[in-house]
Parts: C-alpha cells; sequence; structure tokens
C-alpha cells in the first residue's frame, strides 16, 4: 500500500539516511515529493511512502522512535469547479503534468496523485479557482 | 447562393440548417466545399478568453439633489466621469485603488474582499459582479455648480436600480494573436500570465482554428452592425477595435500571421449571463475580463465555406520572447495552432510545452449556444451598415512578427 505523509526532522536528525534505512530495514519505498532539508535547520520531506501494510507500521513507529514528526493531513490543491474556465493556463506551470487539458474536450484534468502540491498553479489561475485545504 | 433575407425567413420558419464551426470543418471533410455549401445557412463560431479592452457604461439615474459625478469608485476601482452629471465609464483592466488615505475606500475594498475572498478585484470583476446581479458599493465626489448643487454621493446599486449599463469594449475579438515565451533568466509575469524563465512554458492565447475571425479572414461577412453573442445577451459589431491591423502579413490561405483585425464591441450588459463574463486577475499583471463571444458567418456562397475549412495546422502564430522588455520583441519564428495544441512546441531544438489561455472547452460552448438561438428562432442575422476597413496601418505601436519573411 502507499501513504504519503510529512515527516519533520528535529535538526539533529537531519544527518541521517531516512530514506535508506526505510529502504534496507522495512523494505519501504520512500517517493520524494518535497523535500526541505539544510545543516543543522529542521528539516520537512513529504514523501510516499509504499510497502507491506505491516512494514510500513514498523517504519512509522521506527520513525516516531528516532523524534521525526509524521503527519498524514498532507496539503492538497483543490479546484473550484464552478469558477474553473478551463482556459488551462495553469497546465504551463505544472511541473509533474497533474494538470492537463483533455485532448479531445479541452477541459481540466487534475491526476491529484501526480502533484506535489508545489502551488504554482495558485497565483497562475486568473479566475482564482485553485486553493490549498490548508 | 442565399441572401441574408432569405436565411433569416428560414430561421424564423425554424428550418435553418445550422453548424458550429468545428461540426462544419468535418462536414467539409466528409463531401466537401461544394456540397456543403448547399447544406448549411449558418455557421457559428465562437471564443471565450481575456479580453482586457472591455468596459462598460454606466448611468445611475439622477440623486435628489442631484450631482455633476467628477470622480467615482465603484468597489474601490476608479471609473470615469468626464462626461454628463452621472454617466460612467468602467474599465476592465482598472485596478483596485490603494492607499489614498481614504477610509471609505479601504471599506470599499474590504467588502469587495469579503463577498470574494482571495481575489485582487479590478474593473472586470466589478462588471461581472453587475451582471451576476451582486450589489456594489459606488462612492462619488461632485462639482458642486447652480445646475447639480450636490457634493458628494455613497450608495450601493445594482444592475437593476441603474438606467443604461451596457458593454462597450473598444478592442475585442483579435483576429490571431502571439505565443509567448520568456528566454530570459527570470520569471515573468504578464498578460498572458506567468512566462516561467529558460523556456519553461509557452502560452497561446487564441483558440485557433475555432476563432470567429480566423474563419471570416478578410472580414467580408462581419461588419459593422453584425448580430453577434457577446457576453451571453445580444451585442452588436460597432466599429473596427483600437489596434485593427488588417494588412498583417497573411497565409495563402488570407488568414494573418500574428494579430490581426480587431473589433470593437457594443452590447447590453443588464441582458447578460455571469457565466459568460467572468473577472479575472493576472498575478503581477493586473485584472481583466473573461468574455464568450460568438460570431455568426451566414453561408453566402461557395467561398465561406472554404474559409471557414480552414484547420489548425492551416494557421499560425508568432512565438514572441517577452524577455526583452521593448515594443518590438525578437521572435523565434512561426508555429501552427495543431502544434499548440498538441501540447508541446520545438523552440530552438528545445520541446517547451504550450498552454491556451482562451478557454476552448468554453468557445465551443458559445458556438453551440449561439447555434440553438438561431435554431430556435430567437436569433437573427443582420446584414453589416458598413464594412470594417481592410487598409488601416499600423503606427508604431506594435508589429510583432511584421518582420517575420515567410519565404
Amino acid at each position: 500500500m502507499k501513504k504519503r505523509v510529512t515527516l519533520t526532522f528535529p535538526k539533529r536528525s537531519v544527518h541521517m539516511p531516512v530514506t535508506y534505512l526505510l529502504a534496507k530495514d522495512f523494505n519501504v519505498a520512500a517517493n520524494i515529493i518535497r523535500a526541505q532539508v539544510a545543516p543543522n535547520q529542521i528539516g520537512t520531506l513529504v514523501v510516499e511512502l509504499s510497502g507491506d501494510i505491516d512494514q510500513l507500521d514498523a517504519a512509522m513507529d521506527w520513525l516516531r522512535s528516532q523524534d521525526i514528526g509524521i503527519s498524514t493531513a498532507s496539503r492538497e490543491i483543490l479546484i473550484d469547479e464552478e469558477a474553473c474556465v478551463h482556459c488551462g493556463l495553469c497546465t504551463g506551470v505544472c511541473p509533474t503534468e497533474a494538470l492537463s487539458l483533455d485532448p479531445q474536450t479541452f477541459k481540466l484534468v487534475f491526476r491529484r496523485s501526480r502533484c506535489i502540491v508545489c502551488e504554482q498553479c495558485v497565483p497562475t489561475c486568473p479566475v482564482q479557482a485553485i486553493s490549498t485545504n490548508l | 447562393m442565399r441572401t441574408i433575407a432569405e436565411i433569416n425567413e428560414k430561421i424564423l420558419q425554424k428550418k435553418a440548417v445550422v453548424y458550429t464551426i468545428e461540426a462544419l470543418k468535418a462536414r467539409v471533410q466528409e463531401v466537401g466545399v461544394t456540397q456543403t455549401a448547399q447544406e448549411v445557412d449558418v455557421i457559428t463560431t465562437g471564443t471565450f478568453e481575456p479580453m482586457e479592452s472591455s468596459g462598460a457604461v454606466l448611468n445611475l439615474g439622477h440623486t435628489d439633489p442631484p450631482i455633476k459625478i467628477r470622480h467615482c469608485w465603484i468597489d474601490g476601482v476608479p471609473a470615469y466621469a468626464g462626461f454628463g452629471a452621472v454617466d460612467l465609464y468602467l474599465g476592465a483592466s482598472q485596478t483596485v485603488e490603494y492607499g489614498s488615505g481614504e477610509v471609505a475606500e479601504f471599506d470599499d475594498l474590504r467588502d469587495a474582499r469579503l463577498r470574494s475572498p482571495g481575489r485582487e478585484g479590478g474593473g472586470g470583476y466589478v462588471i461581472a459582479d453587475l451582471i451576476a446581479g451582486k450589489p456594489v458599493k459606488l462612492r462619488a465626489i461632485g462639482q458642486v455648480t447652480d445646475c447639480y448643487p450636490r457634493a458628494s454621493i455613497e450608495t450601493t446599486i445594482t444592475r437593476d436600480t441603474i438606467n443604461q449599463f451596457y458593454l462597450f469594449n473598444p478592442r475585442n475579438l483579435y483576429q490571431n494573436f502571439i505565443v509567448g515565451v520568456n528566454g530570459g533568466d527570470r520569471p515573468l509575469f504578464t498578460y498572458l500570465g506567468p512566462l516561467q524563465p529558460r523556456l519553461g512554458n509557452a502560452v497561446y492565447s487564441n483558440p485557433g482554428a475555432i476563432s470567429p475571425l480566423l474563419n471570416d479572414p478578410d472580414l467580408s461577412l462581419v461588419g459593422i452592425g453584425t448580430r453577434i453573442f457577446l457576453g451571453g445577451g445580444v451585442g452588436y459589431v460597432a466599429w473596427e477595435g483600437t489596434q485593427h491591423f488588417p494588412l498583417q502579413k497573411r497565409l495563402p490561405n488570407r488568414t494573418p500571421i500574428g494579430p490581426a483585425a480587431t473589433l470593437a464591441l457594443i452590447g447590453d450588459a443588464k441582458q447578460m449571463d455571469a457565466r459568460w463574463v467572468r473577472g479575472c486577475y493576472f498575478k503581477s499583471y493586473g485584472p481583466s475580463i473573461m468574455l464568450g463571444v460568438g460570431v455568426p458567418l451566414p453561408v453566402l456562397s461557395e467561398s465561406v465555406i472554404l474559409h471557414c475549412s480552414v484547420q489548425d495546422q492551416d494557421l499560425v502564430a508568432p512565438v514572441v520572447d517577452f524577455s526583452i522588455p521593448r515594443r518590438v520583441r525578437p521572435t523565434f519564428g512561426l508555429v501552427s495552432y495543431a502544434q499548440l495544441k498538441s501540447g508541446r512546441i520545438m523552440i530552438d531544438g528545445r520541446s517547451v510545452r504550450t498552454a491556451p489561455l482562451s478557454s476552448i472547452y468554453l468557445s465551443r460552448k458559445v458556438a453551440e449556444t449561439l447555434k440553438q438561438w438561431i435554431e430556435a428562432g430567437e436569433f437573427t442575422l443582420t446584414e453589416p451598415v458598413a464594412p470594417i476597413p481592410s487598409d488601416r496601418t499600423f503606427l508604431a505601436q506594435d508589429r510583432w512578427g511584421a518582420q517575420l519573411n515567410l519565404e
């Protein structure tokens, strides 16, 4: 199964090769979606963890034991269907093509699973139809 | 072949054969130009795109005692008042006036923000709000005269509490436009939206083969007085648009290779529908308005069908680099609308993502809605009362793409 979580690292854990340990010790693949990590600062990492459900739970327990904060309430992009005019301007700035226009209907399609919540679409939308839920 | 009078007779009897521009193009592929010309009476075209050179004329109705308005703000957006006493013109790209020191303006702004959180505001939003039937706050300062003793007024207006409320748009319906890119190394915020550095994205704003004026390239059908779909209501072509440039270079199919003809449009905003009139805001550029405009094209000859059968691969636009802040910006040459709509174009050997700015989805809906109006016998066609000039030169304003050599 897959789980998208936001990890918050205390300063002293930043040096730890967390994604390597997740793979080696728990057989959990960590797909990094966003990261903000710098020496001697609190780091955040948005990752999609995939693996066996028991191993995922074990991995999350281990992360907690390392004082790494886990938040499953991740930020999401919301699209107001009423306000959207399907102009498609957002599709040009979306780095993962989570936002695209259907080649037949030219209606906006949002594939949430591809979204990395970079939020570049939010100010790009000329009719303020895109927002985040946090 | 058939006259507009004959077509109108068929429309009133609900017997007119009406095709949307896309259905027509498909029909031509199927049965050819000659047969299509015999079958079809009217073709409907449409577009839905930002048209910032738009605005509304408002007449408030006189107060007691009466006022001669000299300065006016509607939801914090200044409206031009240099007409007769209570005539106003509100431009779509007018920004909210910040920090003039008067508390009332901040109140106006706060009220507008409370109604629609997250939006920046501007003339386009006020026009769209009025069309949606929402109340807007008006504040005006008058010049005290013997005729008009009142010095100021603060009130709330809706579209039902004012006399005239019509759009008069000096420049709409661009016949073709440009493709914006950014070859520099910092992000640019433009009227085409954000352009990312190092050719990060390309934005085109014309819907291509479905766009009204690309299907009547020489404006032989559309003229002053042509009745159109404007913002969900009925409008008319009032004049040539500002920066009308019919002498733009053209392909053998007569379509221009860059911005060319434009039209000034007029229409009763009280009859418009908020669905087709939307306030919009381009980050770090300013407010604008998105409008749905539909143009019916009568099939008066086979050449009408021939021009309307033009496809996206037969239409081009110049790729313009916005990183050079000059009137004449360098171009990366021409690309076809088929390439633009495929989602990627090649620039300097690099694949660049493209995004439209006009809504192709809603452009189609405009053409479909106009088709339904005509089929229902509710919308008849008009003969133009005068042609749009075909020989306007372009005085040093912009000549995007004019340096391009087609050879």
